[in-house]
């Protein structure tokens, strides 16, 4: 076994996949790391590949799937692991957390059965062990232990959410994947389940990885974001660099076109048209269609993720990076 | 009052030992937009469904410019009159929407019911360009189109019956960031073109700050606040009004202190 | 979906997503169908023509299939058959479709007291084997096609409008249909044009999948001598006068017919099964 205090937790590196009946990859040389106790936002419209990258984590692919590249845990490579590593992969060291904890849920069994069994079926814990950490976990999620004994019917959604990522804990995993967790709770609830994530995180140094469809979510709760645009990664970098002054139109434009509460009243900087289809192929840029900074070299040559001056950690996949200034919410 | 084209009074709702909807008034004046916001479990659904006639209030009446809508008064004539007062857009617009009807046949049937005699032709191209679709997507089915294409039909189909108010069920929450800008945009235009009620009911501040000219805030089945929208997310009152604007994730978000105020309200 | 498609036990083993098998089905369906359809016109004698000095007759190339007891040709007796064989079924099948998907569909929609007074009715009448129905009001009613095909009709009634029912019951609750109402669209105009067409693939499957069960049920009355008139050619009355001649060394003329109802009615099956399969899949 390596040591694994200098390698990534998740190590996503030129991951390209692409499925039966469409024109293009999903996911077309995505490149992406999670360091050790690290809150990572992957931020993308519906259709961008958010979700499919997540789960390579733990090699959740579509049917069908053919898969280039690497997806490194603790650098070891998840996709060539058989089903027996994998199983101990998603017992132990990656966990995921759904967008809706109702339909992740039995409804039929007990919270405190479906806590204990995600460790006792694999014979990593004993029942005992498995239900005393259960309720350690109940608590530090502020739930009590009365919650073990009842139905996924019997709490509300911002509680089963809770349990969720008590579940998720429940293997002490090095990694958490958490897909659109808050995007089905309301916005109080939204904020106390981030809180909740943000101090377990801080407490058991768990890496996060938090997909989203929310850029204002994701500035506010990670260190690092990545923003997806039609399989690629159009931008990376730290939250405040990205949000502040953003270097990949997209971005920009995402930005500029979300309802917030500070702009001035009136209409929104929409962007026109609509993400590119799986069943065109694409060539040059992804966004070039829907860019009011495209030239003739967007349409004919893919931009390689190029650094910011001066921030080698800010990159954006964009040929015109350096036209774009300042930040679009003070721009409008 | 005639200048109101939809008020409120005094609406009551329950379901067992629930008080859904409890004594909800409101007034929504000529072309104005009045956005109702909430979480789940706060009344807003319930109150949008009384008003377009999907639920019956156990006390309360909906004027609209200044009529009862008589929720029970038969027949084909009433049934068509009633739904020229108030049409609505729903949340999910795949499920909105027959999954075997194309998208002239959608605006085609309403058409035949409302305006039997009308060139439907013509309107069926005029409804399509008002809501940014072209000529060529009315042959496509629901499944065949983009979320903001098929909310865009869905808009289309409220507007051919030519109604007083519109109301908007979430009609955003569904998009994408860029596509809900898009419809965001749209929904001004044809408010500013056609002088249009809006009704929006939403979660999100951001588009009550956006597209409406007044809210009111629901907790539980009540109003807790109302005013006019600027004032209102500028200076909220009521606790709870604030503690939702500053659930609103922002650069500098305390989620811990929103959490702890929650805990506390 | 929640609604689950009724189907018994035994010939519900025959689903399979083999493609062979259902193609090998879908043929034999075509096949008898057509030889219903065209009959008369096949048919080298008449099926009640005796000619009782080639009784019990072999295959020969006058009588392909041979000649039963009372000296009628075989080949005639089961293309004819056929008709009867399968007329029967599919009124069966119209029927109890037709007032299945009106009464679930009424019990469905307005709920309420309706839905208990339908409800409760229908499976007053499940609770009542349908063989034992048929052979009351033929017992009543005497002899003829018509008697059987009504009763069973009656008896098969349930299964369609519980299906129904359950349809329309998750359907009503689809936006789309809160959006025709909004819309002043009337209740009936709802059910007819949206509801119906949306749910019909489902209840087709059903149906397809009881004409198999009904032509059985239907075979096994005319074996017991019920329902169709002596002389009129058909597979469960066949199997009936063929049985004497079996005894007597001379199968053929009970054996073939025997053949026909099994291959028709899982043919049926299979179909039906596989439909059901493919709809099932293609809702979400």
């Amino acid at each position: 076994m390596t040591p694994t205090h200098h390698l990534h937790t998740l190590d996503v590196q030129g991951l390209r996949i692409s499925l039966p009946g469409t024109a293009r990859p999903v996911l077309d040389g995505v490149d992406l790391h999670v360091g050790a106790g690290e809150t990572v936002a992957l931020v993308g419209e519906s259709g961008s590949g958010k979700t499919l990258t997540s789960r390579s984590a733990l090699n959740l692919l579509p049917p069908g799937a053919v898969v280039e590249g690497a997806v490194r845990v603790r650098g070891e490579d998840v996709l060539t692991m058989n089903a027996d590593q994998l199983r101990a992969l998603s017992t132990g060291t990656v966990s995921m957390i759904f967008q809706d904890p109702r339909a992740a849920l039995n409804p039929l069994r007990r919270i405190g059965d479906f806590l204990v069994e995600s460790v006792t079926l694999t014979g990593s814990m004993s029942r005992a062990d498995a239900t005393a950490r259960a309720v350690e976990l109940l608590r530090a999620v502020g739930l009590d232990e009365s919650a073990l004994r009842k139905y996924p019917g019997q709490v509300s959604g911002g509680m089963l959410q809770r349990v969720m990522i008590a579940a998720a804990l429940m293997g002490d995993p090095a990694l958490v994947l958490a897909d659109e967790p808050t995007t089905a709770l309301d916005v109080t609830t939204q904020a106390e389940v981030i809180a909740l994530l943000a101090e377990l995180r801080a407490r058991f140094g768990t890496g996060l990885l938090f997909v989203t469809h929310d850029l204002d979510l994701a500035a506010a709760i990670s260190d690092r974001v990545y923003v997806m645009y039609a399989g690629r990664i159009a931008e990376s970098g730290p939250a405040e660099a990205l949000f502040a002054r953003p270097r990949h139109p997209y971005t920009a434009a995402l930005l500029a076109s979300t309802p917030r509460l500070e702009a001035p009243q009136g209409r929104l900087a929409a962007i026109d048209g609509q993400p590119p289809d799986l069943r065109q192929e694409l060539v040059g840029c992804p966004f070039a269609a829907r860019c009011h900074l495209a030239t003739e070299i967007c349409g004919r040559q893919a931009p390689e993720p190029r650094p910011a001056p001066g921030s080698p950690h800010h990159q954006a996949a964009c040929h015109h990076s350096d036209r774009l200034e300042g930040s679009p919410v003070d721009a409008r | 009052m005639p200048d109101n084209v939809l008020e409120a009074v005094g609406l009551h709702r329950a379901y067992g030992s629930v008080r859904a909807v409890d004594d909800v008034s409101f007034t929504l004046p000529e072309g104005g937009s009045l956005g109702i916001v909430g979480e789940s479990g706060s009344g807003k659904t319930t109150t949008a469904r009384i008003i377009v006639g999907l639920e019956q209030a156990d006390a309360g009446d909906v004027l609209v410019r200044g009529q009862a809508r008589g929720a029970r008064r038969r027949g084909r004539a009433a049934r068509l009159a009633r739904a020229r007062e108030v049409q609505m857009v729903f949340q999910d617009p795949l499920l909105s929407l027959d999954p075997r009807a194309s998208v002239e046949q959608v605006l085609r049937e309403t058409l035949s019911l409302h305006f039997p005699d009308a060139d439907h032709d013509r309107r069926v191209r005029e409804l399509l360009d008002q809501v940014g679709l072209g000529t060529r997507a009315a042959d496509a089915r629901p499944r065949q189109l983009s979320g903001g294409q098929r909310q865009r039909v869905a808009i289309a189909r409220a507007l051919a019956v030519e109604p007083a108010v519109l109301v908007l069920d979430e009609a955003v929450a569904a998009l994408d960031v860029s596509v809900q800008a898009q419809i965001l945009n749209l929904l001004a235009d044809i408010r500013e073109e056609t002088r249009i009620g809006y009704l929006f009911i939403t979660h999100d501040l951001g588009v009550v700050r956006c597209v409406t000219d007044d809210v009111i805030v629901m907790r539980r089945g009540r109003v807790v606040e109302a005013g006019p929208t600027a004032e209102v997310l500028a200076a909220p009152r009521h606790p709870y009004t604030r503690l939702l604007l500053e659930s609103v994730p922002r650069p500098g978000w305390d989620p811990e202190a929103i959490a702890a105020a929650r805990r506390a309200l | 979906m929640t609604a689950v498609l009724t189907r018994r036990p035994g010939l519900s083993k025959l689903r399979t997503g083999r493609s062979p098998l259902h193609l090998i089905c879908l043929g034999l369906v075509a096949l008898v169908t057509a030889a219903a359809l065209l009959a008369p016109w096949l048919v080298p004698y008449d099926p009640n023509a005796v000619d009782l000095a080639n009784a019990l007759a072999a295959p020969s190339p006058e009588h392909l299939l041979g000649v039963d007891a009372a000296g009628r040709d075989t080949f005639s007796r089961l293309l004819l058959g056929a008709r009867t064989s399968l007329l029967g079924p599919l009124g069966v099948v119209v029927f109890s479709t037709v007032a299945g998907v009106a009464v679930g569909m009424a019990a469905g929609w307005r709920g309420g007291w309706l839905d208990s007074v339908l409800s409760r009715s229908t499976e007053l009448v499940f609770a009542f084997p349908g063989m034992l129905l048929a052979i009351l009001i033929i017992s009543i009613h005497g002899e003829g096609l018509l008697a059987p095909v009504v009763a069973l009709s009656i008896a098969y009634l349930p299964y369609v409008s519980r299906l129904t029912r359950s349809l329309v019951l998750a359907e009503r609750e689809r936006p789309y249909v809160s959006a025709y109402q909004v819309q002043g669209h009337s209740a009936l105009q709802i059910c007819l044009r949206h509801v119906l067409p949306n749910i019909a693939p489902v209840v087709l499957a059903q149906s397809t999948i009881n004409f198999g069960y009904a032509l059985m049920d239907l075979a096994g009355l005319s074996f017991l001598g019920l329902g169709v008139p002596a002389l009129t050619p058909d597979w469960g009355r066949m199997v009936f006068d063929g049985q004497a001649a079996i005894q007597h060394g001379y199968p053929l003329s009970a054996i073939l017919p025997c053949v026909f109802i099994v291959l028709t009615v899982v043919a049926f099956n299979v179909v039906g099964e596989r439909w059901a399969d493919r709809v099932a899949r293609r809702t979400p």
